[in-house]
């Protein structure tokens, strides 16, 4: 066996292991009941706005805390709590992805990800009148 | 449909697809006349000569056709013909000059039509240069350009399958099931078009995208190159023009992604260069694979070995261009990127695989088939020689490369793990310290090999000469990283370790750069690329680990985030900052007060003007103030109400940056709605304070020997003043002198204003009886004036940006030398 080969299997050996090991970094998706079984551990939970429900958000107060009512996926609205600035547009998303981990009756997150019906995947003429 | 349409232009579209037509054949014919040419030029040279000529002119013909199309969807948008679709979906009449090429980026078409575009500008060089290799690199070249010609021909097979997308279909016909198009004058209706995502207006995206795709383009030269010498088994010809192409790739491929971190850092708000998103994991990894490639074909060159790996690398890099076009281009990734492109449908999922399927399926058949005739060297390498640590490095580039590739696919082979454990796999919570975490040791391998394998030779070194240098600049290094460890507070071990490579490789390539390639400018290449990576992994290091957030917001409540400690979490939960107009706020040494907004009739932004000052603690004497002017769009065409798009503002300072950008701010529009705020009414005696919304007033007592210039005073009237004096939170503002008359039987009040607060003040009544008076107060709501704001600090972030242009410098060096080298070779021949 060449030197070459004994080292690469080495290397190989070890990425094997960081990659095995990565996957116990991986995240799932979960819905606030199943989160709700671990709380504290962080988890994506996927979901959509309960806009029948209030946005607070108030600058003036706390300027990174926003707390609005979330429908997962399974169609249990739960309390969300985010720390930041109140997402642009939020009201208007499709989804929402949120990380973070349930507290007691709230799901605290610090990162949201929205998708949004933009401009660009929905066409929406906008019509000027002719003068 | 028998309605006339009436103001339309069609005859750009028809001329413009004619064009996408012809480039698509051409290409067709190109590469089917390369490729005879290819065939027959060991059997029959005439035969083959004729073939070539052919494959050029339908090369310059596909060249024209392409040219074509760019130009005449150019002069749609220029001429803001919106009867288009593409010209209406992408631009408007307010937009500037300047970026009407970035319409072509934003669209799916003007990507691959620019793509494109820069195949034929260095396919028409590689004609030109090739030589005996031209047919053969040709033919992969044009095959290729197929496949992105088809990209924009928007042919229909049968009702469902469509091909490619004609960036030519009209508005009306796109949208066929909005009324507006049965009308033959809709055109009267369509005044403007849908305008270009905010985002892309700016600089960075005028110059960042052509190239990048100049990069993306490039790295097809070395891989057309590396199948032309596994078509006939030559694994001579093909090397420099390889390494050439592969050194100019590099270059401007490394640039080009690396702009993108400058866009990123300059106009997103996700607070730095890099954030590991998917779209730049997608054309990081070529990269990767291409410089590990460009390694063992060096190695290969000088040595005879590595040959397999050069092969395997150099496919698998070009594979991977078309994988990350694959990721970004079809909405797989879905929800893990920010700025994942749009969702353009099945059909272009599966034109990517299908591409994809065939690159690969020919670059494995060619690989099984010439197998047997690869050149290997039956003899083992020394472990004091450079070939032996360059294949090591190269490995470890792979090895990287794979790791990122897993991560950012997890959407791809989510469902399959989904299938296979039930399990919904998402990315990791902390993608940003998944990636540090694992490629931190990757980064501290190859600084650490960088160095020491310059100081190698090929084949064997001079252990004595070699140890020795290596002994000084490890001592050197070492000295150094102690110093910026401790200066910098670097306290992780990793990061020292990390901090001693940087160290190691950047005093290593100064050293190898005087000591043994003596300053030679062109001989300088691999040591200033080198030496440029060095710094920048310095610069990221510092401006990383130290990155700093200002805009601590010490109110509000602290939640626990699982961090180490208080502070952590406060960070965490706290890096927006409220500012009211004109009321200082501590941020870190500095004092940020948010002086108002701006704008100006030919920008579409608002920018707010925030004042920082930093005065010495103990004299309290400013040392220094600036202005950062961070702004948004505020309701951009296509989005509604109430939303706002920022952008940042930075002071740079050679060793740190102060950035800064708006998350939230009131309205502008909103401002001029109606004041909702109500007076309150307060019963005071003398010496009574009333709470304000930012302080308190005083009621001091009243005056009733009034200053002749109070109000109009007639000679009757009984007029009484207040004496309010207004405190905010810091201390005494100002007084406030509301009056009060009675004249005629009747009482009339004139209030008092503070407006720097928004305050108001008026005697409602006078109660004598009780020596006290109805005092009436109101304060509107500040809504309209402040801003939220985060604030963060890069130490010696422009080490990055060093870095980046040493590092690109060192390519082009390096290019220079072997094309030069090439002439010399030649001249020696004649």
């Amino acid at each position: 066996m060449k030197r070459t080969h004994i080292i690469l299997l080495i290397l190989v050996a070890a990425a094997v292991t960081i990659i095995v090991s990565m996957f116990g970094d991986f995240s799932t998706y979960e819905t606030f009941a199943s989160a709700a079984k671990e709380p504290g551990k962080q988890y994506h939970v996927i979901g959509y706005l309960d806009n029948s429900k209030p946005f607070d958000y108030n600058p003036q107060i706390d300027p990174n805390h926003c707390t609005f009512y979330v429908k997962d996926k399974a169609g249990n609205v739960n309390k969300v709590i985010f720390n930041g600035a109140k997402p642009t547009d939020i009201e208007k998303s499709e989804q929402i992805v949120m990380t973070g981990s349930m507290q007691g009756d709230a799901f605290r997150c610090h990162k949201i990800q929205m998708k949004c019906p933009s401009k660009y995947q929905n066409d929406q003429v906008a019509i000027g009148n002719a003068s | 449909m028998d309605t006339q349409f009436i103001g339309e232009h069609l005859a750009p579209g028809k001329l413009g697809h004619f064009f996408a037509i012809l480039s698509f054949v051409m290409a067709l014919f190109s590469a089917f006349t390369y490729w005879r040419a290819a065939a027959t030029e060991n059997k029959n040279a005439d035969s083959s000569r004729s073939w070539q000529l052919l494959g050029r002119n339908g090369f310059i013909l596909h060249v024209a056709g392409t040219a074509g199309v760019f130009i005449t969807l150019f002069y749609i948008i220029q001429n803001h013909l919106f009867e288009y679709h593409y010209a209406w979906r992408h631009s408007d009449l307010s937009l500037s000059p300047k970026y009407l090429l970035s319409c072509f980026w934003e669209g799916q078409e003007g990507s691959f039509l620019l793509w494109s575009i820069w195949h034929c500008v260095l396919g028409l060089i590689v004609m030109f240069t090739a030589k005996g290799l031209e047919s053969r690199v040709m033919t992969v070249i044009s095959i290729v350009q197929v496949a992105l010609a088809s990209m924009l021909l928007g042919f229909y097979l049968g009702p469902d399958i469509k091909i490619g997308s004609d960036p030519f279909i009209l508005l009306r016909i796109q949208m066929q099931d909005a009324p507006i198009f049965s009308q033959p004058n809709y055109l009267d209706f369509i005044k403007d078009g849908n305008g270009l995502n905010v985002l892309l207006q700016n600089y960075w995206m005028v110059i960042h995208p052509p190239i990048l795709f100049l990069g993306f383009a490039s790295t097809l030269i070395p891989f057309a190159y590396t199948i032309a010498a596994l078509w006939k088994g030559e694994y001579k010809q093909w090397l420099k023009p390889a390494q050439v192409w592969s050194l100019f790739a590099g270059g401007i491929l490394g640039t080009g992604i690396m702009m993108g971190g400058a866009w990123a850092y300059e106009s997103l708000t996700f607070g730095g260069y890099w954030a590991w998103d998917p779209v730049e994991n997608a054309s990081l990894v070529p990269w990767l694979l291409l410089v590990a490639g460009l390694h063992t074909l060096i190695v290969f060159k000088a040595t005879g070995r590595s040959f397999i790996i050069t092969v395997i690398l150099m496919s698998l890099m070009y594979l991977f261009v078309w994988y990350s076009t694959f990721l970004t281009r079809t909405g797989v990734l879905g929800d893990t990127s920010v700025h994942a492109f749009t969702d353009e449908g099945k059909a272009l999922y599966w034109h990517l695989l299908f591409v994809l399927g065939s690159l690969k399926l020919l670059a494995l058949l060619l690989i099984i088939v010439r197998w047997k005739s690869f050149p290997r060297v039956k003899t083992e390498e020394a472990v004091n020689s450079r070939e032996f640590w360059m294949f090591i490095g190269s490995f470890i580039l792979l090895l990287s490369a794979i790791q990122i590739s897993i991560t950012t696919s997890i959407p791809v082979w989510s469902p399959l793990a989904k299938a296979i454990t039930g399990k919904d796999v998402a990315p990791p919570t902390d993608v940003v310290k998944h990636y540090n975490d694992i490629q931190v040791w990757v980064a501290i391998i190859i600084t650490l090999l960088t160095a020491t394998i310059l100081y190698l030779r090929f084949k064997t070194s001079d252990n004595k000469t070699v140890l020795k240098r290596l002994g000084i600049t490890a001592g050197i290094a070492a000295v150094l990283s102690a110093i910026m460890a401790y200066t910098q507070r670097i306290g992780d071990a990793r990061y020292i370790v990390l901090l001693f490579g940087s160290s190691y490789t950047i005093i290593g390539m100064i050293y190898y750069a005087i000591k043994v390639q003596k300053g030679q400018l062109k001989k300088l290449g691999a040591a200033s690329t080198h030496l440029g990576f060095g710094i920048f992994i310095l610069g990221v290091l510092f401006s990383s680990y130290n990155k700093e957030v200002m805009s601590i917001n010490t109110m509000g409540v602290m939640m626990d985030f699982g961090k180490k400690n208080a502070s952590e979490n406060a960070r965490e939960s706290m890096e927006n900052v409220l500012l009211y107009k004109n009321t200082p706020v501590v941020m870190g040494e500095y004092t940020a007060i948010f002086k108002g907004d701006s704008t100006s009739p030919d920008d579409p932004r608002v920018f707010y003007k925030v004042a920082y000052e930093r005065r010495d603690t103990t004299t309290n004497k400013v040392i220094e103030s600036f202005t950062l002017y961070p702004d948004a769009f505020i309701n951009p065409k296509g989005q509604e109400e109430n939303s706002m798009s920022p952008n940042p503002d930075s002071k740079h300072y050679l060793t740190r940056d102060i950035f800064t950008y708006v998350t939230k701010a009131y309205d502008p529009k909103a401002k001029t709605t109606d004041d909702t705020s109500q007076y309150k009414t307060h019963r005071v005696h003398q010496g009574d304070t009333v709470f304000t919304n930012d302080g308190y007033i005083i009621y001091a007592g009243l005056n009733t020997n009034l200053p002749s210039n109070a109000y109009d005073k007639q000679p009757a009237d009984i007029a009484v003043q207040a004496v309010l004096l207004a405190y905010d939170m810091k201390g005494p503002v100002d007084t406030l002198y509301p009056l009060y008359y009675i004249r005629d039987q009747y009482a009339y009040q004139i209030d008092d204003t503070l407006k720097t607060n928004s305050l108001y003040a008026r005697i409602g009544n006078i109660i004598p009886d009780d020596k006290a008076i109805e005092l009436k107060i109101k304060q509107s709501e500040n809504e309209d004036d402040y801003i939220v704001m985060k604030a963060l600090i890069f130490p010696y972030i422009n080490l990055v940006w060093l870095g980046v242009i040493i590092m690109a410098l060192g390519f082009f060096l390096a290019m220079l030398n072997r094309i030069t080298k090439k002439e010399k070779a030649a001249a020696r021949a004649i």
